[in-house]
């Protein structure tokens, strides 16, 4: 075919392959369909989480667009992607911390173990023992090491202990130093702390905060841990430690990270889902896949760090 | 994947390069085996078997494509995977070589010049391949340039060989008609051996090479 009896959008094609691949337009930005096989990720064994046509609105922002998502249990799913591309919202929402927002909006469908967590009637405070989150800054309570773990399964109940309970003859102590031992075994600091459990956790390093932390969700014995960008204030001894703990923990629990270093991405999950501006989900599969050939030109320009 | 798991994955990585390289000297010994033993059945075991030697390879080729996706490896660590993605391209090469070898056994049927010793050669690039992969799994340097030292003499061997083979002709004065026919591919084969087994000795060197590379960042055998 000549030049001259080419339409322009057969000549844009036969310079870009097939249509639905990246097309540069005159502005230099890529304007690439995403195609649905792309998210479709597919995995053995059970899904965790399942989100379908999930749509977040901050006002007239529409920070998701219809994310549909399978998470397995029992593994890594890393979330990446540049900053404003909605992936922490995505992450909050799967145990409903965006409903602090008053300006947020939500719609579609997020079931956690088969259930969906947007409904009315869902109590939140059991949605969030059994998905913990764990932030960017390590936010320990200003108390002892030993308290900071037990708060949580005293609040649910799980462990009575107290003046009440001593008088009443129901103290658990001996159930509570269990239980905080192991939370902080499973965090892998217990060795750190052992011997100091009823200093103030405000005294520990970074790292240590971080894990005293992680400790602290895993004491209420969730199904799902949540990660904002958990070791992106440490350094980088303390952010190898945290990342042999989430590929330990992936053993038992369903670990969903938001990460912005791509690297930590690679190394630490089974499955990746890249976010790109304008709040979709553009590819999520394998993590191998993904960083070894992932079939969005965008998603490859992205994780190359070749932008624009 | 984790920096502890990582460590493992290299250490794996290490001992599978070591098992593929066990399997290729193996292959290679038997091939020299069947050759010097006419022994048919042996030979065809070799060249029946050099699909394993390619699987492996692309398989630790693709576990050092994505170790590097995926851990980005630095400084000695990249030093290693990236010495090992070439050893096992060498490696990979070898069992070809040993597959041709196996290949010519089937077709030779009688002995000519039994003064050139290709088994001598052919024991001696064996050494070549132990001694460059007992480098790469200790990362001994000295062994390293051993390695490169006795490819000169393997060189050596294989010329005059060669050259024991092409004086023979000149010098056997000329042959009468239909003896050419019949002697042409014997003798062809003959020098094939001997160059085979001086490729072997090279790809040795560039474990070696790469070895030297590999432990401290010295690229002086690769050139």
């Amino acid at each position: 075919m000549s030049e001259t009896t080419q339409t322009a959008d057969e000549a844009q094609q036969t310079r870009d392959g097939p249509a639905t691949s990246a097309s540069v337009t005159t502005t230099g930005e890529t304007d690439e369909q995403i195609r649905e096989s792309w998210t479709d990720y597919q995995f053995d064994g059970r899904a965790q989480i399942v989100t379908e046509d999930l749509n977040v609105y901050y006002g007239d922002d529409h920070a998701l667009k219809n994310i549909s998502m399978e998470i397995p249990e029992k593994s890594v799913t890393a979330l990446i992607g540049p900053s404003g591309c909605g992936k922490s919202t995505f992450l909050r929402c799967l145990n409903r911390m965006n409903d602090r927002i008053s300006a947020a909006r939500i719609e579609g469908s997020v079931e956690v173990d088969g259930r969906e967590i947007y409904q009315d009637g869902v109590n939140l405070v059991e949605l969030r023992k059994r998905v913990g989150m764990v932030f960017q800054q390590p936010n320990p309570f200003p108390k002892s090491i030993r308290d900071n773990v037990s708060y949580g399964p005293r609040k649910h109940g799980d462990i009575r202990k107290g003046l009440l309970d001593r008088l009443l003859g129901r103290d658990e102590s001996e159930k509570e130093r269990e239980l905080v031992e192991h939370a902080l075994r499973q965090a892998a600091i217990w060795d750190e702390v052992e011997d100091r459990l009823d200093d103030n956790a405000l005294g520990l390093s970074g790292g240590q905060q971080q894990r005293l932390c992680i400790a602290r969700a895993l004491a209420t014995d969730p199904d799902v841990l949540l990660m904002d960008e958990p070791a992106s204030a440490l350094d980088p001894i303390a952010t190898s430690k945290i990342e042999d703990l989430i590929h330990d923990l992936s053993e038992d629990y369903t670990v969903v990270i938001v990460t912005h270093n791509m690297q930590q991405a690679a190394r630490i999950s089974d499955q990746t889902a890249v976010f790109l501006t304008g709040g979709e989900l553009v590819e999520y599969d394998r993590t191998d896949k993904i960083f070894e050939n992932p079939e969005s030109e965008r998603v490859e320009d992205y994780i190359s760090g070749k932008f624009g | 994947m984790t920096r502890e798991q990582y460590q493992n994955r290299l250490e794996d990585l290490r001992a599978d390069v070591l098992y593929m390289s066990e399997l290729v000297g193996n292959r290679l010994s038997r091939a020299l085996d069947a050759l010097s033993q006419k022994d048919e059945a042996m030979a065809r075991e070799v060249t029946d078997g050099d699909d394993v030697i390619n699987r492996q390879y692309l398989e630790l080729e693709g576990e050092c494509v994505n170790l590097i996706a995926r851990q980005q490896p630095v400084a000695g660590d990249l030093r290693f995977i990236t010495a090992s993605f070439k050893i096992l391209t060498d490696l990979e090469r070898i069992g070809d070589l040993a597959t041709n070898l196996a290949a010519y056994a089937l077709e030779a049927d009688r002995e000519i010049f039994s003064d050139v010793d290709t088994q001598q050669i052919g024991a001696a690039t064996l050494a070549m391949l132990d001694a460059a992969m007992e480098a790469y799994e200790a990362g001994d340097v000295d062994l390293c340039w051993a390695v490169a030292r006795r490819d000169d003499e393997v060189d050596e061997m294989c010329e005059s060989a060669s050259d024991a083979v092409v004086r023979g002709l000149i010098t056997s004065g000329e042959l009468i008609e239909g003896e050419i026919e019949t002697k042409l591919p014997e003798v062809r084969r003959l020098l094939l051996t001997v160059r085979d087994l001086e490729r072997v000795g090279d790809h040795a060197v560039n474990v070696a090479a790469r070895t030297l590379y590999m432990v401290e960042s010295n690229d002086e055998l690769l050139e």
